[in-house]
């Protein structure tokens, strides 16, 4: 087995400064945003001494007469419509308790879960003693976000035929503050494997099933194994995200793509060296700003 | 904050680590990790590490009135903190089962076994006893924290002076630490907590378990013993079902292991005894190495390189040799010199001007090479080939200064000019963005 050592070594980044018009106004807790009290104040900011001061440490963001500061690395805070991939933690009585990355664990009722079979009904108390047999500690999910409660734990829920319970793939962490937006997040990348990315930070990547199963409604877990193509797509796009993530690009379905095409003239376990991983990354970014104009 | 779950991956990795053998840190089944023990600059005060997980220990003592039930004897307090900073999951109010389990593991290794004389804790029958009071303090949570705490405990009642009393009849002198020096506390016997992991229900056993081994445990067994081979405490956690053989083999492979802790622990009094009567420097500052608070130092792993020569071999015996690097300088002229490959001389027929502009091209690139090693002797042999071009010096500019290097390196396209090389070693080199004239 061949082995690579390097010391460690000051490095510098290369220059980050490409294509950005305007330099974000950074700011750390206890810095002064500004001295106009006209502004209204949002989240991550408070009025101290006649002074809008923020208390994370992230972007300004100012919308109108609304000034937030947003974070740069936060544990996920809920809204109601995002996508999550979540780890079941508990069994209770009626519900399930995921953890999401966010400050309380998230919840997942049993009236919110698809029974297999896709049937609508009361759910009795046999369901309730078989819950372990539909989802375990250690479980994967995907699940969407239902409500947010006063506390800011979210309730979860599992109703439609393409949430559930995940089976083989890759999970990779990283903050949620590097998701984008978009209006769906389940990916099925044309290099061969599926992503989902989760908005609080948990990006799930699996081979793309040939067929799509309508009925279980996903709770058996597919477990022939996977060919080796597919295992190799799907870690060359694991360590694009990581390093996607490391230079703090925003993830999205372009990018992470790009960001693989990319990759390809180096192999896989190359990727996650620091000299690659800016290599890459600037290529991507280059794209990126192209295809934007 | 809650811990994070282990996830189902990563659990199964380690169970199956484990029934192959193996273990993360690279340890055998039987192996504890690197004990350390630094003391502070008070008596009565150590900090243990074992592995990552490290625990601090202070002994302090104080005249009080003796329980009423037991006039003659000193009183002991023992007292396990798990500090916010030792876990992520160790809050201010979550701690209590796991708190609960250490301390009375802890109380029944320590009080129990008898291993201070509390008789000789007494001053005066029924009015005045030392009250000795043992603190410890989980500083980083790494695994195994009974055993690190039994240790530091043990240690610092070893290493703790108390201040000497004398009693002449009615009166009771208490001496102050100048006037006679502090006594140490009269111990028996030093048990020491060994814990023994068990997986698979009970197929498997590890000793010393780090923190990811305690979380995919079946159950726990803990043995406290002296050297003498004495039990002085066992305990079984987590209702796994042992046979009557595995426990007589963990009380054996426990008694090899407390003598070993033992021997350190002598080993570690005894050097801080020796400083400290030397008049030497002691305390935690002298033990933290590289003059650098914050370093946390690695240790070496030992790494099996036994197949590592061969392969090296084979991989030298199939490739090619290196191709062997010419620099000589040729001389262009007395003025220009050229040391490597250099570019091809796509110009053709060239004029004088033309050749000052290649030359001036082959600068610029020059200017992003480093160093060259300068050898005058060799250069000043070579009789100029070419016929001397004569250069503008119009267009002179700011010189650039590098340094000589000894290293010879192969360079693709570099010029030297006749002054450096006319000029001994010692000078540092300058390199030029345009030529300058010979004379």
């Amino acid at each position: 087995m061949a082995m690579e050592m390097r010391l460690p070594v000051a490095r510098k980044p290369l220059s980050e400064s490409l294509g950005r018009e305007t330099k974000k106004h950074l700011v750390v807790p206890g810095d002064t945003i500004t001295t106009d009290t006209g502004f209204m104040r949002g989240h991550g900011t408070y009025m101290g001494e006649e002074k809008l001061i923020a208390s994370v440490a992230g972007s300004v963001e100012r919308v109108n007469k609304l000034v937030c500061v947003k974070a740069l690395k936060t544990r996920y805070n809920g809204e109601v419509g995002d996508i999550v991939v979540g780890r079941i933690t508990e069994v209770q009585q009626k519900r399930w308790k995921v953890e999401t990355n966010s400050r309380l664990d998230s919840v997942l009722l049993l009236s919110s879960m698809n029974l297999p079979g896709g049937e609508l009904r009361r759910r009795s108390a046999e369901d309730e003693l078989a819950m372990r047999g539909f989802l375990q500690e250690g479980d994967l999910i995907s699940a969407e976000v239902q409500a947010v409660f006063s506390d800011g734990a979210v309730s979860l829920h599992t109703r439609s035929l393409k949430y559930g319970k995940l089976g083989q793939g890759v999970l990779v962490q990283v903050s949620p503050s590097l998701v984008k937006r978009q209006k769906t997040h389940f990916h099925d990348l044309p290099c061969g494997a599926s992503v989902i990315l989760g908005n609080n930070g948990f990006i799930w990547i699996y081979p793309t099933p040939e067929h799509k199963e309508e009925d279980a409604g996903g709770f058996t877990a597919n477990l022939e194994p996977v060919s080796l193509a597919d295992r190799e797509v799907i870690s060359r796009l694991r360590n694009c995200i990581v390093s996607l993530a490391t230079q703090r690009m925003m993830l999205y379905d372009t990018s992470i793509l790009y960001c693989y095409e990319a990759s390809l003239p180096h192999q896989i376990k190359d990727i996650l060296k620091p000299e690659i991983m800016e290599e890459i990354v600037m290529e991507t970014r280059q794209r990126l700003l192209e295809q934007e104009g | 904050m809650k811990e994070t779950p282990l996830s189902n991956c990563e659990r199964r990795f380690l169970l199956r680590a484990i029934e192959e053998k193996k273990r993360l840190d690279g340890r055998q089944t039987y192996d504890y990790r690197n004990i350390k023990i630094s003391f502070g600059t008070d008596y009565g005060c150590c900090i243990v590490e074992l592995g990552k997980t490290r625990v601090l220990g202070q002994v302090s003592c104080e005249l009080v009135s003796p329980k009423l039930n037991r006039a003659t004897e000193g009183i002991l307090f023992f007292n396990l903190e798990l500090s916010q900073m030792a876990a992520p999951a160790f809050e201010p109010g979550r701690q209590s089962d796991l708190l609960v389990k250490l301390n009375r593991l802890l109380e029944r290794c320590l009080r129990n076994s008898k291993c201070i004389d509390t008789e000789s804790l007494c001053v005066v029958a029924g009015e005045k006893v030392w009250q000795i009071r043992v603190d410890l303090h989980l500083l980083n949570h790494d695994g195994n924290i009974i055993d690190a705490a039994s240790i530091a405990a043990i240690v610092a009642l070893c290493h703790f002076r108390r201040p000497d009393v004398s009693v002449q009849g009615d009166e009771v002198t208490l001496y102050t630490l100048e006037e006679r020096d502090p006594v140490p506390l009269s111990i028996h016997h030093m048990p020491i907590c060994v814990s023994f992991a068990f997986f698979q229900q009970g197929t498997y056993l590890l000793v010393d378990p780090n923190e990811r081994e305690e979380r995919v445990m079946d159950g726990l067994l803990v043995i406290a013993m002296n050297k003498h081979r004495e039990i002085c405490t066992i305990q079984s956690s987590c209702g796994i079902m042992l046979l009557k053989d595995q426990v007589l083999r963990c009380s054996k492979i426990a008694g090899v292991k407390v003598a070993e802790i033992t021997e350190l622990i002598q080993k570690a009094l005894e050097n801080d005894q020796k400083v400290r009567k030397e008049g030497g420097k002691f305390g935690f500052a002298e033990s933290i190495a590289n003059q650098r608070i914050t370093a946390f130092r690695m240790e070496k792993a030992p790494i099996d390189t036994s197949d590592v020569e061969e392969k090296a071999e084979e991989i030298i015996s199939e490739a090619e040799p290196p191709s062997e690097v010419v620099s000589k300088p040729v001389l262009w002229t007395p003025g220009t010199a050229q040391i490597g490959e250099g570019i091809e001389n796509s110009w053709g027929d060239l004029e004088d001007s033309e050749k000052e502009d290649e030359d001036e091209g082959g600068s610029d690139e020059a200017i992003i090479l480093d160093s060259i090693k300068m050898d005058t002797g060799e250069v000043s042999n070579i009789g100029s080939q070419d016929a001397p071009i004569v250069l503008s010096d119009s267009e002179e500019e700011e010189m650039i200064i590098l340094e000589p290097d000894k290293n010879r390196k192969k360079i693709r396209t570099q010029t030297i000019s006749a002054t450096q090389v006319k000029a001994p070693s010692k000078k540092p080199v300058k390199k030029r963005k345009k030529k300058r004239a010979a004379n």
